[in-house]
């Protein structure tokens, strides 16, 4: 059973993405989170040492049981579901897997349950965020390799493949692994440096500015404006679906209020249902159309802890990185995850880099008396169709190659010398 | 989640969502279910609310000598395409705007359960032969996986289902043979007196099938055993039931397994931390007062 496709599995800190290789779209995304009937206190790991009195004694929560209350458990989509009897657990923050028991009771189900494969004959694919501790993958090959008997496996960082999936974009001439990955999702947004391949770990940057703090900023300014429409239940879900539906990257925020105001068809309704009593209500769309994503560009309208511009914030990152790789770093700077989706935000994005760049080097030029001539920095910004789920896709476009399989580790391998393989990255043997 | 599901998931949201929107997109997906079951669902036309589903599974052929074919013509006839596509075993046609919206979701369950209803065929066919009074003389081999088989030897008073399954790791196999004798054990409990009959041997075919060719024996391979009386399959109702169950046991056999390492690793780590804080609690402590130097003053170490 060769010819079966490998499994592509990308799990981040709000959402889970997997599928099988060779398909544009991930079969299966569902929030990352397992809901148990442990007591809502805590991870379990922590939890079940606390309640241990030493070695021999009432030894753990789990082992105490003697039924299949193992199997007791659901994720994703279902275990919000069951949120009221169950106590919901993340196995993954800021991108790292903290809590191994959950995370791996978590794959379990979603192979059997969702993906129905048999874990024996599929190659898998998973991801991890830049700088992941090596010990961190080196559990998660043990889990894979022991628990699941998989026969082979490759762990790819995120950044990678997020500009492995920018190829399919026509605006790239060459497919090269350099560039600078922003990549936002849900909790925070990453700016990463990458030269060849090999992330440049140094120079990455976080920003704490992302899609729940663009929700947050929305339903703030709904509320200010006193919409009493809103069902206060459901004033984040309505902020949500506005940012998504309405929501565009503006060019000037002081022209745009203007042309608002001038012109009244920019405003928009949005028509939502009571979810208790099913009576329809409208909200007015103003202003926070063009305002939502602007905080990533004047991130003082929103918050007044983190101030710098997110243009900024990848010019200073590619700044930090070593000299030579700076060129092709501004050449190729790549979206991935949901917040990038907005109308115009990469040129947006592309105007206020390439603003930067040339005062910079207008400046040096000036510097030098015009003894110096420097050739113009090119910056290019690219969006692509599948930047939603960016990762995933080139997590499928790689695993879909023949190559593929001659990255893997395979499980002859594991057997041979130990979950320490999973600390080597077969891309590179070349290059040592 | 102790019984694994029956229906594909992927198939079903995913034709959930085509009856129910009327704006179609271009669609290509594979995916698999279990027992290298291979999917193709794709929009062949520019017409995208035209979908085509092929299915390539190993053992068709002999699925369609045991009766897969009527079972296609009784179930899918309307959406049955004459010709397969290039390297599949059976594609069938589905356009959402030709079924009304009340059948629908008849159609949807239908077409998640195809591998189920596939399997079926084979069991249904020796069902129908045990009724018929054959005495052991044919046994049905389906080789659902390449190294796996289910052999179905309908007789006059039961139906004998024989699974072999291979184990691909040294651990595995005692999980399972733990996990199988467990199987023979559980059924002297009085309240599951009626199961089936679960034998088990390691390594050796039992004596039904001995005499079959090409019969794989080794360490690594198991069979199991099940013998249903005609309790188990004379209503319609137990003999859903009856074909669900079995047709999943070998994946909820290795899903056990799997299940059974995960909950072991878990008790393993608990451990490793219980050890890990004795250790931490017999560090000497640091030996801390007063200290001099050579020449008379104090001082305390950092």
């Amino acid at each position: 059973m060769t010819n079966l496709p490998p499994v592509v599995i990308d799990n981040g800190t709000g959402y889970t993405k997997m599928g099988f290789a060779g398909n544009s779209d991930p079969q299966f995304i569902f929030p990352t989170v397992i809901a148990t009937r442990e007591t809502a206190a805590g991870g379990s790991t922590r939890s079940l040492a606390s309640q241990s009195s030493g070695i021999g004694g009432t030894s753990s929560h789990l082992a105490s049981k003697r039924g299949a209350e193992d199997l007791d458990f659901y994720i994703g989509h279902e275990a919000i579901r069951h949120s009221k009897s169950y106590a919901l657990n993340y196995p993954i923050r800021h991108g790292q897997i903290e809590n191994w028991d959950h995370m791996e009771r978590l794959w379990e189900q979603s192979i059997f349950k969702y993906l129905r494969c048999e874990p024996e004959d599929h190659y898998f694919l998973l991801t991890e965020p830049p700088l992941n501790a090596p010990e961190n993958r080196e559990n998660t090959a043990e889990i894979f390799f022991e628990t699941f008997n998989i026969p082979g496996m490759y762990i790819a960082v995120q950044a990678v493949l997020a500009l492995a999936a920018s190829w399919v974009s026509g605006k790239v001439s060459e497919r090269t692994l350099t560039g600078t990955v922003i990549d936002s999702g849900d909790g925070v947004t990453h700016v990463i440096p990458v030269a060849d391949g090999y992330v440049i770990g140094s120079s990455i940057k976080h920003i704490p500015i992302a899609g729940r703090d663009i929700t947050q900023f929305v339903q703030q300014l709904l509320r200010d404006r006193n919409e009493s429409a809103i069902p206060p239940e459901d004033s984040l879900e309505v902020a949500k679906r506005i940012k998504e539906s309405y929501s565009y990257v503006c060019h000037d925020i002081v022209k745009e209020f203007r042309k608002y105001d001038q012109d009244p068809s920019l405003f928009r309704k949005y028509e939502g249902i009571h979810s208790v009593t099913q009576r329809p209500y409208e909200v007015d769309v103003g202003y926070e159309r063009f305002l939502a994503p602007e905080i990533f560009f004047n991130p003082e309208i929103a918050s007044s802890d983190f101030l710098t511009p997110l243009p900024d914030v990848v010019d200073q990152v590619i700044q930090s990185s070593p000299i030579d790789t700076r060129r092709g770093l501004y050449k190729n700077i790549v979206l991935s995850g949901g917040s990038t989706m907005f109308k115009d935000f990469g040129k947006r994005l592309h105007r206020d880099i390439k603003r930067t760049v040339d005062a910079r080097l207008r400046r040096s030029e000036e510097l030098s008396g015009g003894r110096l001539k420097s050739t113009p920095m090119e910056v290019n910004v690219i969006s692509h169709k599948k930047q939603r789920y960016a990762v995933w896709f080139g997590g499928s476009l790689l695993a879909s190659t023949n190559e593929f399989y001659s990255y893997c580790h395979t499980k002859a391998e594991y057997e041979e010398y130990g979950p320490s393989i999973a600390r080597h990255n077969r891309v590179f043997n070349t290059i040592e | 989640m102790i019984l694994l599901e029956t229906h594909n998931v992927v198939l079903r949201d995913t034709l959930t969502k085509r009856f129910s929107s009327t704006q179609a997109d271009p669609l290509d997906i594979t995916f698999v279910d279990f027992d290298g079951v291979t999917y193709h669902l794709h929009t062949p036309t520019d017409d995208f609310h035209q979908l085509q589903l092929s299915v390539r599974w190993a053992c068709f052929p002999q699925l369609l000598a045991y009766g897969a074919e009527a079972l296609l013509q009784q179930q899918y006839k309307p959406f049955l395409s004459t010709t397969p596509e290039q390297g599949w075993h059976v594609t069938f046609d589905i356009d959402p705007r030709t079924i009304e919206g009340s059948k629908g979701e008849d159609v949807i369950r239908r077409f998640s359960l195809l591998k189920r209803n596939l399997m079926a065929a084979p069991f249904e066919h020796a069902f129908a032969l045990h009724q018929q009074g054959d005495n052991g003389q044919s046994i049905l081999t389906v080789p659902y996986r390449e190294e796996e088989s289910i052999f179905i030897r309908p007789q006059s008073d039961r139906v004998t289902v024989i699974f072999s399954t291979t184990f691909k790791d040294e651990t595995d196999r005692i999980f399972g043979k733990v996990f199988l004798q467990e199987f023979v054990d559980a059924r002297r409990q009085p309240a599951i007196q009626n199961a089936p009959q679960v034998l088990y041997s390691n390594k050796e075919p039992p004596l039904e099938i001995r005499h079959l060719p090409n019969l794989a024996s080794g360490d690594t391979i198991g069979y199991v055993t099940f013998v249903l009386f005609p309790r188990h399959f004379e209503t319609d109702e137990a003999r859903e039931k009856t074909i669900d169950q079995i047709q999943m046991f070998r994946d909820y056999l290795h899903y056990h397994i799997k299940c059974s390492k995960a909950y072991m690793h878990t008790r393993m780590r608990a451990r490793v931390s219980d050890f890990l804080k004795v250790i931490n609690r017999a560090k000497p402590a640091r030996e801390t007062g007063e200290r001099k130097t050579i020449h008379g003053r104090t001082f305390t170490p950092v």
